[in-house]
């Protein structure tokens, strides 16, 4: 099942009749012939196969970093595929300069997918921060070099930058005079607003054939289905401008169902209601990871550690579910049913997730420990949203990730805590009451054992942090 | 005759290599220190980086050919498994399938030293070779695997290697699960009579994990035929033992098999031997007569291409009042996976302090497992780690300073072969790190400091070889413009092998770096070079570039005192130039030289000289850690490290630190995060990917402080480089597991120290 694609690849204006479940990374290296963008573990985790998309929003070109193997080519459509190739200027720019001279890369093979991630970074921001253009580059491994060139340059390149004088041009045109980037990228806005007025949508009668697979970020499905889904007939949902949309009506704030982390994360909505919340962001995933992943793949995907699902069920969040006739409401903690188990029609999807906006009252934490801080899943974590004068407790939610088959929701430990005073007693028992309500398992990311210790430390972590006037730590320790 | 031939001997690896080799006589006066020179030593940018950076570097997994197909390789789902029967109708008849190599029509190829066949009925761990389909597309083969139809007869397996030792153990092979029935002893003085000497005995038990070299580029090789001439592009580490294994297993002339690497994306010891992948690719090519290419994917590398061997090691010392070591002892048990490898870890304890009284015994066994391979510093960084543990319990015992402890143990010479050290700056490595990481200010009473997070300050030392040793050739060839080729046959795993080559000859001959051009890993351009391990490629390959472009720049001299009519001696050569002592205004250059001669390049070849007589070569160090420990969830963090080494003279401070800097973030990734776990009900892999298998990220690096303690070992070569790659790695784990003991004063005895056994040691500790 072919599908025509239209896109800008690199300079270059595409048109083509393709199996739209085809991987760019295949696409680029196959098809192409562009190996500058490299296959280290096709499942999202090295980075390797980084890639600059940037897509029509208004006049400007929003650009983000994805991984290349996760990515489904049909969703290119309309929009600019940046590869390591599309960024060689004459000679070396001065990233790739600095990588060079400050031994940011020693084998290489990682090396483009790097270079692609800092370029990133500096396309989107216009003041610089090193240890946030560091973390840009969370979703890139590397072997070798140990990453301290890898910061120099960042540094070297900042301090370039910022030596440059610069008037009030957008950041693009900056970095094309800056040669950071290659000319051609002006032409792209004009060139991609002609573009999309090419693209053929889904016509609705084509709708009728039964997708096997629903398609949103596809960041975990790409990895388990992807030969599989190369073969299907897949519905992708990731472009419905409709399931993009965060708004606000009276005390609710809807999150549509293809808003992906970083949409969640950079929303101003979102930074003005629930600021607390976005804090944690950056310790989910990498940063491609969070450009293509969804939140409502994150609750679909059910893993009972998923971090949006557990910091969701702890602000009490609600799915609005529908098909193309029904719709229906549910609380995000009636949702699991059991491992991987939904309270979900086969036909219905996500189509927005609500959240009420906390109160001053409402204090906000979330927890997380795992092996390596960034880049990896938890093996225990918690999130927690407490409503207090201060000195009580009126109001209380939290979630407990990776110690029961699901997202648990700790019902009967909120209903402890319910009206008491905040002491170091009352946090150190319900800690130990917590336990009676989880279920964990010995599994790669640790024993059950310590994973009812570590969820005791961290339940009580929520109170040493939001509370410190009132906890005793020696007591807790 | 500037040439002989003669024994020499040389480390690579834990393997004393004694060889009859050709060494170059020619007498080289060493270099004196780095400022003396101009290009060596000096901060040089890697010849090879802008080619990387912008994607053009073309990598083995890069290569595409015309009319190029793609293999997949079908691996044991089982860990230990008699194959009854395999049906490949059905793959057959899918579209775009060309051919299907099992054991019934492979050729009997003996493999792992002939305890195996390429494609063997038996199979032993889960990833053992099955079947490899070739196919139109990646896809295509993928698909074709998922329908051969394999009948397996399961076998009682065995994953843990204490397990295997028992009597009643499943055996992997016939013969037992000892490689040769018995472990490796070594013993030197009485260990029982320094115990009964010894003021206190101490005796612990320290386990490490097993680790994957997870390179960035996979396994992979592409395989093409013209004729009876057979080319492999290998992702590999040396292109020598992957020709000759191509060329043994196919049973054709080496000179038949040209192996190519240009640009790898990393080895540390996992692509130092020839894969079954490669031998298969050029079977299946001949075949179908067309290129073939066989890349491995993730899941591939954590299962089947090498690993580091796990420990359980247990240390016996006999310590005197006054700190003096009278006996250590080391029993070790570690698992090498199916086929015969080693696991052997007690060489830092056999080397690295004074002590007459040393006995050592290592069980390397079999389970069924992926076969372990040599991974940076194999053995030295699990020995490292137990050795230099239980030297800071005894330390503490006897309430001495762990550096003053290791002072006091302090040896100037080999004690296995009792013959000195050609250098050793190790007490300078432990004054300088001591000083850079600010020694005095750790806890004098370990776990001592108050709050929820602790910090700590711990070190270790490091011995290892890498002196390197011939052959190890170069060929160098001048241009009449006066721009050069050298061709080695050595590979750039990402070192800087291009850089420092380029480096030497632009030295000599005062040419400008861009004029150099290098051509390395290819068998049949380049005159030969070992294997890139062990960290002996610069300390080999460096000296045999000097020999060559000295040659060269002698042969200029030549040439210019016949043009001029002058004698060799009243001649002098500067960047190209060749005048007259006294008469400067008498001078010819490389182009008027050479076309002179009627030619139009000139060529030479240099080889490494031979390694002294009754000197032993090592490489030392020591490395300080600060750590800080979250008391509440278990979770580490490195603050800092120092890393003070000597290691011969430093070629390039560059890429030296850049060796360095991943070394040791590789040392924290084995310390803190990484293992490949094993589900022992199941015999499976639980870790075969990135997002199980933790690999250190850009926001786990600490600050990091490289200090060189040494410059140029003139009794090495006439280069007097040590290797780099090992050294870096070795101490980094057992420091940082000090520093943690020195936050929190509970002692983690197991690597890694992760989240949980940090929490589970503190709640011990309270209870």
């Amino acid at each position: 099942m072919k599908k025509k694609i239209t896109f800008i690849c690199n300079d270059e204006n595409i048109s083509i009749e393709i199996n739209p479940a085809l991987t760019v990374l295949d696409y680029l290296r196959d098809n192409k012939r562009l190996t500058g963008t490299k296959e280290g573990c096709r499942e999202g985790d090295c980075g390797a196969c980084t890639v600059i998309v940037g897509r029509l929003n208004g006049k400007r070109i929003v650009y983000q970093t994805i991984n290349s193997c996760l990515l489904p080519i049909a969703d290119l459509n309309g929009k600019h595929l940046v590869s390591i190739e599309g960024l060689n200027l004459d000679g070396l720019n001065i990233i790739q300069e600095q990588m060079v001279d400050e031994g940011g890369t020693q084998c290489g093979f990682c090396t483009p997918g790097f270079i692609i991630s800092m370029t990133n970074y500096f396309i989107n921001h216009s003041e610089y921060d090193p240890e946030k253009a560091a973390l840009a580059l969370d979703g890139n491994i590397c072997r070798c070099t140990g990453y301290l060139g890898i910061r120099r340059a960042i540094q070297n390149v900042i301090a370039y930058l910022n030596s440059i004088p610069r008037k009030n041009s957008n950041q693009t045109d900056f970095l094309m005079k800056a040669q950071i980037l290659p000319e051609y990228f002006s032409s792209i806005p004009k060139r991609l607003k002609t573009l999309s007025k090419e693209i053929q949508y889904d016509k609705p009668t084509e709708k009728k054939i039964k997708p096997r697979y629903v398609v949103s970020g596809g960041t975990d499905l790409f990895v388990q289905k992807w030969e599989s889904l190369l073969e299907s007939n897949v519905r992708f949902i990731s472009g419905n401008e409709a399931l993009k949309e965060i708004r606000k009506e009276g005390n609710t704030i809807f999150i549509g169902g293809a808003v992906t982390i970083s949409e969640f994360e950079n929303s101003p909505l979102i930074r003005k209601h629930l600021p607390e919340v976005t804090k944690y962001l950056n310790l989910f995933g990498s940063q491609p990871i969070r450009n293509r992943a969804t939140i409502a793949g994150n609750i679909v995907n059910a893993s009972p550690i998923a971090d949006m699902t557990n910091i969701l069920l702890a602000l009490s969040a609600n799915l609005n579910l529908t098909t193309n006739k029904k719709k229906r409401s549910l609380p995000l903690n009636e949702f699991y049913l059991g491992y991987k188990t939904l309270n979900k029609k086969e036909k219905e999807i996500i189509e927005n997730i609500s959240i009420e906006i906390p109160s001053k009252e409402h204090y906000f934490n979330y927890e997380r420990i795992s092996r390596r801080t960034y880049l990896d899943i938890a093996s225990v974590n918690t999130a927690a949203l407490i409503k207090s004068d201060g000195k009580r407790i009126i109001d209380i939610s939290i979630s407990a990730g990776g110690v029961a088959p699901i997202p648990l929701y700790l019902k009967s430990t909120c209903n402890f805590f319910k009206g008491k005073e905040i002491n170091s007693d009352l946090v150190d028992e319900a800690a130990h009451y917590a336990l009676s309500e989880i279920s964990p398992i010995s599994d790669a990311r640790g024993s059950a054992e310590y994973k009812s210790l570590l969820l005791k430390q961290l339940l009580k972590a929520h109170f040493i942090k939001l509370f410190p006037q009132l906890i005793e730590v020696e007591v807790l320790v | 005759m500037t040439r002989k031939i003669v024994k020499s001997k040389y480390h690579f690896e834990p393997d004393l290599i004694e060889t009859i080799g050709e060494v170059s006589i020619e007498e080289i006066k060493p270099w004196g220190s780095n400022d003396e020179l101009k290009i060596i030593g000096k901060p040089t940018s890697r010849i090879d980086g802008a080619v990387k950076v912008s994607g053009e570097a073309v990598y083995t997994s890069d290569v595409i050919l015309p009319n190029m197909v793609y293999a997949k390789i079908l691996r044991s789902p089982h860990p230990n498994a008699q194959i009854k029967n395999i049906d490949t109708s059905e793959a057959e008849q899918l579209e775009g399938v060309l051919y299907i190599l099992t054991y019934k029509n492979a050729p009997e190829i003996g493999w792992y030293y002939n305890t195996s066949y390429l494609f063997d009925k038996q199979v032993r761990y889960q990833g053992d070779e099955v079947a490899c389909v070739a196919a139109e597309s990646e896809k295509i083969a993928e698909d074709a695997l998922h329908l051969i139809k394999v009948e397996y007869e399961n076998l009682p397996f065995v994953t843990d290697a204490v397990e295997a030792l028992k009597d009643n153990s499943p055996k992997v092979h016939e013969w037992g699960n000892l490689p040769r029935g018995n472990p490796d002893k070594y013993k030197r003085g009485d260990v029982e009579k320094g115990l009964k000497e010894a003021d206190l005995v101490i005796e612990d038990t320290f386990t490490t994990q097993v680790v994957v070299h997870n390179t960035t580029e996979p396994h992979c090789s592409v395989a093409k035929w013209e004729g009876s001439k057979l080319t492999v592009w290998d992702s590999t580490q040396a292109i020598f033992n992957v020709r000759d294994s191509i060329a043994a297993s196919l049973q054709i002339p080496a000179s038949s098999v040209r192996v190519i690497k240009k640009y790898m994306g990393g080895g540390f010891g996992s692509k130092l031997e020839a894969g079954k992948y490669s031998v298969i690719a050029a079977l299946i090519s001949r075949k179908i007569k067309r290129p073939v290419k066989i890349v491995l994917d993730r899941r591939e590398e954590n299962l089947a291409v090498g690993n580091r061997p796990n420990s359980i090691q247990t240390l016996k010392a006999g310590v005197k009042k006054d700190g003096t070591l009278t006996a250590l002892s080391h029993h070790s048990i570690g698992s090498i996976g199916a086929y015969p490898d080693g696991a052997g870890c007690s060489w830092p304890l056999r080397t690295i302090y004074k002590c007459e009284n040393v006995s050592t015994e290592e069980y390397s066994v079999f389970t069924n497992t992926g076969k372990s391979r040599a991974y940076r510093a194999p053995g030295h960084v699990q020995g490292t780690f137990g050795l230099e543990s239980l030297i800071d319990i005894a330390a503490e015992k006897i309430g001495m300073d762990p550096l003053e402890f290791r002072l006091k143990n302090y040896t100037d010479k080999d004690q296995v072969y009792n013959i000195p050290y050609t250098s050793k700056k190790l007490k300078d490595a432990y004054e300088k790190g001591a000083n850079a990481i600010g020694w005095h200010r750790r806890n004098k009473v370990p776990g001592s400091s108050n709050g929820i997070l602790k910090r700590g300050i711990g070190m270790a030392t490091q011995i290892w070889w890498g002196g390197g040793g011939p052959p190890a050739y170069a060929t160098l060839k001048l241009n009449r413009d006066g721009s050069v080729n050298v061709m080695a046959g050595t590979q750039d795993l990402g070192t800087g092998t291009y850089t420092f080559i380029a480096q030497v000859a632009s030295e000599v001959l005062q040419l400008p770096i861009e004029k150099i051009s290098i051509t390395i890993g290819d068998t049949e351009t380049c005159p030969y070079c070992g294997a890139s391990g062990g960290s002996t490629t610069a300390a080999s390959v460096a000296p045999a570039v000097r020999d060559a472009a000295e040659q060269m720049k002698a042969k200029l001299i030549s040439g210019a005192a016949a043009i001029l009519e002058t004698s060799e001696e009243k001649l002098i050569y500067a960047e190209g130039i060749i005048s007259v002592k006294n008469d400067p205004s008498k001078k010819i250059t490389i182009h008027e030289i050479i076309s002179k001669m009627r030619e139009r390049v000139l060529v030479t070849t240099g080889a490494r000289s031979a390694n002294p007589e009754g000197y032993m070569i090592n490489t030392f160090g020591a490395q300080f850690a600060e750590v800080e420990v979250d008391t509440f969830t278990g979770k580490v963090r490195v603050i800092k490290i120092v890393a003070a080494h000597d290691i011969g003279r430093v070629l390039n401070p560059k890429t030296l630190e850049n060796q360095f800097h991943g070394g040791i973030i590789q040392g924290l990734g084995y310390a803190l995060m990484e293992e490949r776990k094993v589900d022992s009900n199941t015999g499976k892999v639980l870790t075969a990917n990135l997002y199980s298998y933790l690999i250190p990220t850009i926001m786990d690096t600490p600050e990091i402080e490289v200090i060189i303690v040494s410059e140029g070992d003139s009794m090495i070569s006439s280069v007097g480089a040590k290797g780099v790659g090992e050294p870096a790695i070795i101490p980094t784990a057992a420091a940082i597991a000090h520093a943690v003991y020195n936050a929190i004063g509970v002692r983690i005895k197991s690597l890694p120290i992760t989240p949980d056994k940090v929490l589970n040691a503190l709640t011990l500790i309270k209870r």
